[in-house]
């Protein structure tokens, strides 16, 4: 690129590491003398500090309902629906119940006495076990 | 029993899924039409700020249209003969329609969703169903697919490609696809592309609701400032990430499209020797660069996480001097004459 765009383009290089190289992206830039380019390249460092953001949100959204799960306030159905990063009215969807129900699941109390089709629909969704869902490896 | 169906199909990648979808099926047609000029055409940018309605945890922010308007109103400005099938109650008959159309030797343009996408990016993989593809192909129980989003086609399988197409939520894709039945010999470019500014106009400063095009980026540069006190730091730092996510993840060529809108304006003031529109696609750029400041000063501030509150301030007056750059654009396009 010129250099009229210096001061947009990322920041000195080596100060920050990418962290996903999966794939590179097409990118659009513009610049007086150039107008409108194109160009394929890996998202730049700050906007994959972003990415990763979102992620670790998930993660300690995860952790949270984890905890909550082991104290026995929530059912390990609301510890999986957080790992696929799912929430009730998707889960609900997925189910094909009504969203108040899945609510209900969520409860200790409820879960233990789901009937065992309800619970191996909620696994097939999870792509777990029946008795992963039941007894998860972290109230072992 | 091996079928075998392949189409004639080029894969090119470009910034955005569904207008470079939609450049690449016309390309296929022998229109030599550019993902530029297609996201222009069929309205891709827009803006919306809706603060009561949350998605993924934050404030449900887009800076594009709704799924499958690109190509919808692209092909209704151009007039150009597609079909666009919204809806199969049945996911097995909407395989089959796709089956059907590849042995007929029509590519195939699809909603989906990404969470089970195997092919995309990890880091990407979350409950988003506004995304597009288009199959070219079949081997037995493999399909072929470009996706635009990817440097390369890219292949997945009979169940795989029926779980994203019926990906449940938002915008659930429930089996969407649409394709190009026939491109007239002389299509009438310039009465698109006037149609495809007019409505952008009319939708980023007259529609009359405060919530959407540049109002809504108003309304949320003076939230912006409002966040660290109303939500604490951590909050709005995630809420300012949701914004830039929005602006320069997957599928927006950077600057939450507002390039590929300018490389519109440009192209298609080239094409008709337009002055004005040339001027236009000049401060389109200019929007841009200013947008990936606001990003990147943006990133940087979610980076480290204790910030003082100024920060904000500075941010929330940067996005309403953007929607100012903004503004004008639009304003000087609405005077334009094609």
């Amino acid at each position: 690129m010129g250099n009229s765009t210096d001061d947009l383009k990322d920041p000195s290089p080596g100060d920050n590491e990418l962290i996903y190289t999966y794939n590179r992206e097409l990118f659009y830039h513009f610049d007086k003398e150039k107008g409108f380019t194109q160009e394929v390249h890996y998202q730049n460092p700050d906007n994959q500090v972003i990415i990763k953001q979102s992620w670790d949100a998930a993660e300690q959204r995860l952790d949270e309902v984890k905890q909550l799960v082991i104290i026995g306030k929530l059912s390990p159905i609301a510890y999986y629906m957080e790992k696929i990063l799912m929430e009730v009215p998707m889960l609900a969807a997925y189910m094909e119940i009504s969203k108040w129900r899945v609510k209900r699941h969520l409860k200790r109390k409820v879960f233990n006495k789901l009937k065992p089709e309800i619970l191996a629909k909620y696994a097939a969704i999870f792509e777990i076990k029946v008795e992963a869902l039941k007894n998860p490896d972290f109230l072992k | 029993m091996e079928t075998k169906t392949m189409i004639n199909y080029t894969h090119r990648q470009a910034g955005h899924c569904e207008s470079g979808a939609t450049s690449n099926l016309l390309r296929f047609y022998g229109e030599d039409m550019s993902e530029p000029m297609a996201f222009g055409i069929g309205n891709g940018l827009y803006f919306s700020y809706i603060p009561f309605l949350k998605v993924q945890f934050a404030p449900m922010i887009s800076f594009r249209n709704l799924p499958n308007t690109v190509f919808h109103r692209g092909m209704k400005y151009l007039g150009i003969d597609a079909t666009v099938i919204k809806k199969f109650k049945d996911p097995k008959e909407a395989m089959l329609a796709l089956d059907r159309n590849l042995e007929k030797g029509i590519p195939t343009g699809m909603q989906v969703g990404v969470f089970n996408l195997t092919f995309f990016p990890p880091e990407y993989r979350m409950h988003y169903n506004m995304h597009n593809l288009v199959c070219f192909g079949k081997e037995g129980n493999l399909y072929h697919i470009s996706d635009t989003v990817m440097e390369t086609a890219q292949v997945l399988t009979y169940e795989d490609l029926l779980r994203v197409r019926y990906a449940k939520g938002v915008f659930a894709p429930e089996g969407k696809m649409y394709w190009i039945n026939n491109v007239p010999g002389n299509l009438d470019i310039k009465a698109a592309v006037a149609m495809g500014i007019k409505k952008t106009v009319y939708e980023m400063i007259k529609v009359p609701f405060p919530l959407i095009g540049v109002k809504g980026l108003r309304w949320m540069g003076r939230d912006l400032r409002k966040w660290p006190k109303k939500h604490g730091v951590t909050k709005a730092s995630f809420y300012l990430g949701q914004v830039l996510r929005m602006a320069e993840d997957f599928g927006t060529g950077g600057a939450g499209f507002r390039y590929i809108y300018g490389a519109f304006l440009k192209e298609a003031g080239e094409k008709f020797n337009h002055t004005e529109l040339l001027e236009a696609s000049e401060m389109m750029g200019k929007t841009a660069n200013r947008w990936r400041e606001f990003t990147y000063i943006g990133a940087r501030n979610c980076k480290s996480r204790s910030q003082p509150q100024e920060d904000y301030g500075m941010l929330g007056d940067m996005m309403i001097e953007i929607a100012g750059m903004e503004e004008q654009v639009y304003r000087k396009l609405d005077k334009i004459k094609l």
